[in-house]
């Protein structure tokens, strides 16, 4: 059984389209990751489930029910972390969840969600109006997590979190996915998708490109990695240091800036290319990669030569 | 019940709002006031006692009427369209409410909201009361109180109402203000410019019924019918004016009767909040 049925959705704004055609399923049990970047429909894609906005054509259902006559009854099993979605400055952090247990007629623990989301007591004793934007998203996310939702539709969830707040958050859904529910959720940064979900539709300009497994999409993704090593100096016998970095297997090209070397190679010669590279008494002070960027991955899944088997259209 | 819920969260966060505590503290202002005037006035006339709670009632039914409709449009006018600006109508129909329970719970919350700030502004003005007249009839004051928290309703029914027709607190501020002018200034103008048009004169020896019925149809002038109707006392109605200056033929056309004043006012309270229902359900947010 499916948990979110999208078929043949349009949604125009005036002359503007937001969706064309759109088909999407979330299965049961899954975490499926909605990528995107930001403008592509995403967010109109999450309102149309939650009954925020009306389609122009096509049905959305969740849990096999219609998601406007019977959004009432949606909303009860679903946990939202919506979009540029805004707390009430004068009510304190412990009042929102309070509110959303009520809401939800659920008999959840305020203080647990408030901890769970790694807030502390005093934060939540705070008035929501002087919240930094990631304690805001973590406040929301404790609301979304009341009364233990067959389904969690996050929207951007790490918008504003540091990498330890996006890690809790990751960490957050997996438990939930875990306990049995289902997880939607969106984002426009790949890492995050890859780290957690178990299926990805790749959305542009409003058209669902592709659709594919993480393991699909990771093979998919472009896997050479512009590796950006800093060293302390330039080593004394510079010319051996890259020609012994060029024979690392994996490696297909070496240039060297001064005291930076740029390595073009695959992502599992990584580590064996630093250690080259000490061996001839130079420190590497530090080093950075290009993450695969989404515009390269658009490249990958409308361009020909991907030749991915989990292309629609 | 899913009101309830958003009308207790709501209740809580308005009455949080300075703006309110400001509009409190002005309106008890103006019942004390108009205690210290009703109690000039009795001294003048030298009236008896059970006369003077009606001399307060009404010499506080003309700031009431025009300060409960601001109280209640501040506090009304921002209640969804706000919502809708700031974002955080997302998180509250992210969680399981149908529309119409979000907009009912808002009337509920800010009308509570309109009911405290009436009952602190009504209790300073019953303590000015004591001490400037030293006697007061309690259950007429109450039942005018009653009646005025009636009307804040109305008020917050026509806040509420607009603020669900439009994405815009300033539109739905400018439509809450334009019915103030409205009500206040342009009704009586454009009834009398009507008047002159149909009789050919600004003051004819008997008014028609239907100038009568016109100056009877606004909330403000319905509530001085209901609050009539309540302490059986004709002299808070429009018509009693025109009456008591002969301008009348000694019957009243039922609109301008004072128990029809309730029938008015559930119908200004009805009529948008209907309409401002019907809107809400079947906008994109």
């Amino acid at each position: 059984m499916s948990s979110i049925d999208i078929s043949a959705v349009t949604k125009r704004y005036g002359t503007e389209t937001a969706l064309e055609g759109l088909d999407l399923t979330v299965e049961r049990g899954e975490i499926y990751g909605f990528l995107g970047p930001n403008g592509a429909g995403k967010s109109t894609t999450i309102n149309l489930v939650l009954d925020f906005i009306r389609p122009t054509e096509g049905e959305v259902r969740v849990f096999d029910l219609d998601a406007q006559s019977d959004s009432l009854e949606i909303r009860e099993r679903t946990g939202i972390l919506p979009e540029g979605a805004e707390l009430y400055d004068r009510l304190t952090g412990r009042q929102h969840v309070e509110f959303a247990i009520e809401s939800k007629r659920a008999d959840d623990d305020p203080d647990e969600l408030i901890e769970r989301v790694g807030l502390s007591s005093d934060d939540a004793d705070r008035k929501a109006g002087g919240y930094s934007k990631g304690m805001a998203q973590r406040l929301m996310l404790a609301t979304a997590l009341v009364g233990d939702p067959d389904l969690l539709i996050l929207d951007e969830p790490s918008t504003g979190l540091d990498p330890n707040g996006a890690r809790q958050m990751r960490e957050i859904i997996r438990e939930e996915n875990a306990r049995g529910a289902t997880v939607f959720f969106s984002s426009h940064v790949l890492g995050q998708v890859e780290a957690v979900c178990d299926r990805v539709g790749i959305l542009r300009d409003g058209d669902l490109i592709a659709e594919d497994t993480v393991d699909g999409l990771r093979d998919a993704m472009p896997n050479e990695t512009r590796l950006r090593v800093i060293l302390d100096r330039v080593p004394d016998d510079s010319s051996a240091a890259l020609e012994a970095v060029e024979s690392v297997d994996g490696v297909s090209s070496v240039t060297p800036e001064g005291r930076t070397i740029v390595v073009a190679c695959e992502d599992r010669a990584k580590t064996t290319v630093l250690h080259t590279i000490e061996e001839y008494g130079v420190t590497v002070e530090d080093f950075e990669t290009d993450e695969s960027s989404l515009e390269d991955l658009f490249m990958a899944y409308t361009s020909d030569s991907a030749g991915s088997t989990g292309v629609v259209q | 019940m899913s009101s309830i819920v958003v009308a207790k969260k709501d209740f809580r966060d308005a009455m949080r709002s300075r703006v309110l505590l400001g509009l409190i503290a002005l309106f008890s202002l103006f019942t004390v006031g108009g205690a210290f005037l009703a109690s000039r006035v009795s001294e003048l006339f030298d009236s008896g006692g059970g006369e003077t709670t009606v001399d307060l009632i009404l010499a506080l039914q003309t700031p009431a009427s025009f300060l409960v409709p601001v109280i209640a449009l501040v506090v009304g006018y921002g209640a969804i369209a706000g919502e809708r600006e700031s974002g955080s109508l997302k998180f509250l129909l992210g969680l399981p409410h149908r529309r119409r329970d979000v907009v009912l719970g808002k009337v509920l919350g800010r009308t509570a909201v309109v009911a405290v700030s009436i009952l602190i502004g009504f209790g300073v003005g019953l303590i000015g009361l004591v001490a400037f007249i030293g006697e007061v009839s309690i259950v007429d004051y109450v039942t005018f109180t009653l009646v005025t928290v009636l009307f804040g309703f109305v008020y917050v029914c026509i806040g509420v109402g607009l603020s669900s027709m439009t994405r815009s607190t300033t539109k739905a501020a400018i439509g809450a203000f334009g019915l103030v002018v409205l009500f206040w200034f342009l009704w009586s103008f454009l009834s009398q410019a009507l008047l002159y048009v149909v009789e050919g004169e600004f003051l004819p020896d008997t008014l028609p019924d239907w100038f009568l019925v016109m100056n009877s149809l606004t909330p403000d002038a319905a509530y001085g019918s209901a609050i009539a109707a309540v302490l059986s006392d004709n002299q808070f109605t429009v018509a009693s004016t025109y009456e008591t200056a002969g301008l009348t033929d000694g019957s009243l056309p039922v609109v301008a009767e004072p128990w029809f004043g309730f029938v008015l006012l559930a119908i200004w309270a009805l009529v948008p909040l209907g309409l401002g229902l019907w809107r809400f359900d079947s906008i994109d947010l």
